[in-house]
């Protein structure tokens, strides 16, 4: 459903993302894991075709997002890091602007809205301008305007970043939600390792823009192993520095 | 076509939650009665005048047209250089400070869904402002008799300016996520256009006529004297759709290269 293919992109001299190459297919949910400024919104901004990559591919269910943008663009639902909300909007105009711009045909729209609405609890806050609501409610409006169109494909870019527990809790359960439907892909990026313990079935880690790591969640995690150290070995190690896993492990 | 209106549709009522629709239709308003006001008592002041020295031939030849509306509509075409970067300075800066520009750009809209939507959404509000316009020479018909062709082409001189100034102001929104540069910018822009018919006329080119006749060409103001003076003639209409032309082509290319960054 998703698939990067030598994935870079280069700022100048700066490369931010380094020939990253995964797929993700129906019916899982991958964390994409990285400290800040792992590359993680780079990478999601050239699957959802904001960033033209410098090097690589990136395919939305077989669709290459730039050679076929417009069926590429239709099967995403895509929550940047920033919601993308207008202040002045109330959520239910907001849902149909995004319901309309994605193409769901008129008739489709309403019962699409109500969907959207209720699966991330948006009822009370429905006729309220999005400015006046709270960093959790708002953030639940961009997943809503990601959701609202059924794209087969999300990529959510931290999407509870700043939430209080009970709200990410909330959000968590949603997402699990959205994945375990059959047919789905999701990615979600984060940098905390709970969230993606709760929610993933596999994870991509990523650093300084390169992929460090790719695998079952089940495996890493496997014979008691904690995520965390995998973590702080893969991010302390210098990315110049040659692959030795079993120095690395010598002197564990 | 459809998703054009969807995008201008959601910028109109945008724009007509902020008070900044209101601002600018309350001032544009206020000047256009100043104006006109002002036009009116020195029109009957020199009316007045012309009688106590006995002038006929020149009442013969002073009419509502040359010595009020055309002058009123002249001052109102410069009003529209602060009046119209005020409605298009957010309409793509405030996506960039929203972040709703990653919405719209990974949407199946297209660049030029966004930005003949945002155009058309600026453009609609122009007209607004024409016929508010109107409505002043509109009331000399009560009282006289204007000439309606006349009349007409300075309000059209008026609109077209509008919707030349507007694609100014897009281009100058689209290469700034703050509203406050992207009306300076167009503000700026609009000036230079204004002033470049003034200076083609002093000469200050020396001897080079081409020149002259080239900044002439670009000036605004230029094109709408011949429209206000009732003189609707292809060149002059087209000089407004080759800037709408050109500014959209280049709001186009400033949207994209968001990408190229
Ligand atoms: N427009 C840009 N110009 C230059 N550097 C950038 C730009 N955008 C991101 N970067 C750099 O790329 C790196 C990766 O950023 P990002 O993808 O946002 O990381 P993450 O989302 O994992 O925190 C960071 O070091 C960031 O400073
Ligand atoms: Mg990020």
């Amino acid at each position: 459903m998703i698939e990067a293919r030598g994935l870079s992109k280069r700022y100048g001299d700066f490369v931010a993302v380094d020939d990253v190459t995964f797929k993700v297919g129906s019916g899982e949910v991958v964390g994409f894991l990285g400290p800040n400024g792992a590359g993680k919104t780079t990478t999601m901004r050239m699957l959802t075709g904001f960033l033209p990559p410098t090097d690589g591919t990136a395919l939305i269910a077989g669709h290459d997002v730039f050679g076929e943008a417009q069926a590429a663009r239709r099967a995403v639902g895509y929550l940047p890091e920033t919601p993308p909300l207008y202040p002045e909007m109330d959520v239910q105009g907001y849902l149909k602007y995004v319901a309309t711009i994605q193409d769901v045909p008129r008739s489709e729209r309403a019962p699409a809205i109500d969907r959207a609405v209720e699966r991330c609890g948006l009822g009370e806050v429905r006729r309220r301008l999005i400015g006046a609501l709270s960093k959790g409610f708002r953030q639940r409006v961009g997943l809503a305007g990601a959701i609202v169109h059924t794209p087969p494909v999300l990529i959510l870019d931290e999407p509870t970043v700043g939430l209080d527990p009970i709200q990410i809790q909330e959000i968590r359960s949603l997402i699990k939600e959205l994945g375990g439907v059959g047919d789905h892909a999701v990615i979600l990026s984060t940098h905390i390792l709970a969230e993606v313990e709760a929610i993933c079935d596999r994870v991509i880690l990523i650093h300084r823009g390169r992929k460090v790591e790719d695998a079952p969640l089940a495996d890493l995690t496997a014979g008691g192993r904690k995520l965390e150290e995998l973590f702080a070995r893969e991010t302390s190690r210098d990315v110049a520095a040659p692959e030795a896993p079993a120095q690395a492990e010598g002197s564990a | 076509m459809k998703r054009v209106y969807t995008v201008a549709a959601r910028e109109l009522s945008s724009l007509f939650v902020s008070p900044v629709a209101y601002v600018v239709l309350t001032l544009y308003t206020l000047l256009a009665g100043f104006f006109f006001l002002l036009g009116v008592v020195s029109f009957v002041e020199t009316l007045r005048q012309a009688q106590a020295y006995q002038a006929f031939d020149f009442l013969q030849q002073m009419n509502l047209n040359d010595a009020l509306i055309t002058p009123f509509l002249g001052s109102m075409s410069v009003v529209l250089i602060f009046v119209v970067p005020g409605i298009t300075m957010g309409l793509f800066s405030s996506e960039k400070a929203n972040g709703t520009d990653e919405l719209l750009l990974t949407s199946p809209l297209t660049v030029w869904d966004i930005v003949l939507g945002k155009y058309l959404a600026a453009a609609v509000f122009v007209l607004l402002l024409g016929v508010l316009l109107a409505f002043f020479p509109g009331m000399l018909f009560l009282y006289g008799d204007p000439e309606v062709g006349k009349t007409a082409a300075g309000v059209l001189g008026i609109v077209l300016t509008g919707l030349a100034y507007a694609g100014i102001g897009c281009f100058a929104s689209s290469v700034t996520r703050s509203q406050m540069i992207a009306f300076i910018f167009a503000f700026v822009i609009l000036l230079m256009l204004l002033i470049m018919g003034a200076v083609a006329e002093l000469g200050a080119m020396g001897n080079a006529a081409w020149l002259e006749g080239f900044l002439g060409y670009l000036s605004v103001g230029e094109h709408f004297e011949n429209l206000a003076l009732g003189l609707v003639d292809t060149v002059d209409v087209s000089y407004f759709f080759v800037v709408i032309a050109i500014s959209l082509l280049l709001t186009k290319a400033a949207v994209e290269s968001v990408r190229w960054r």
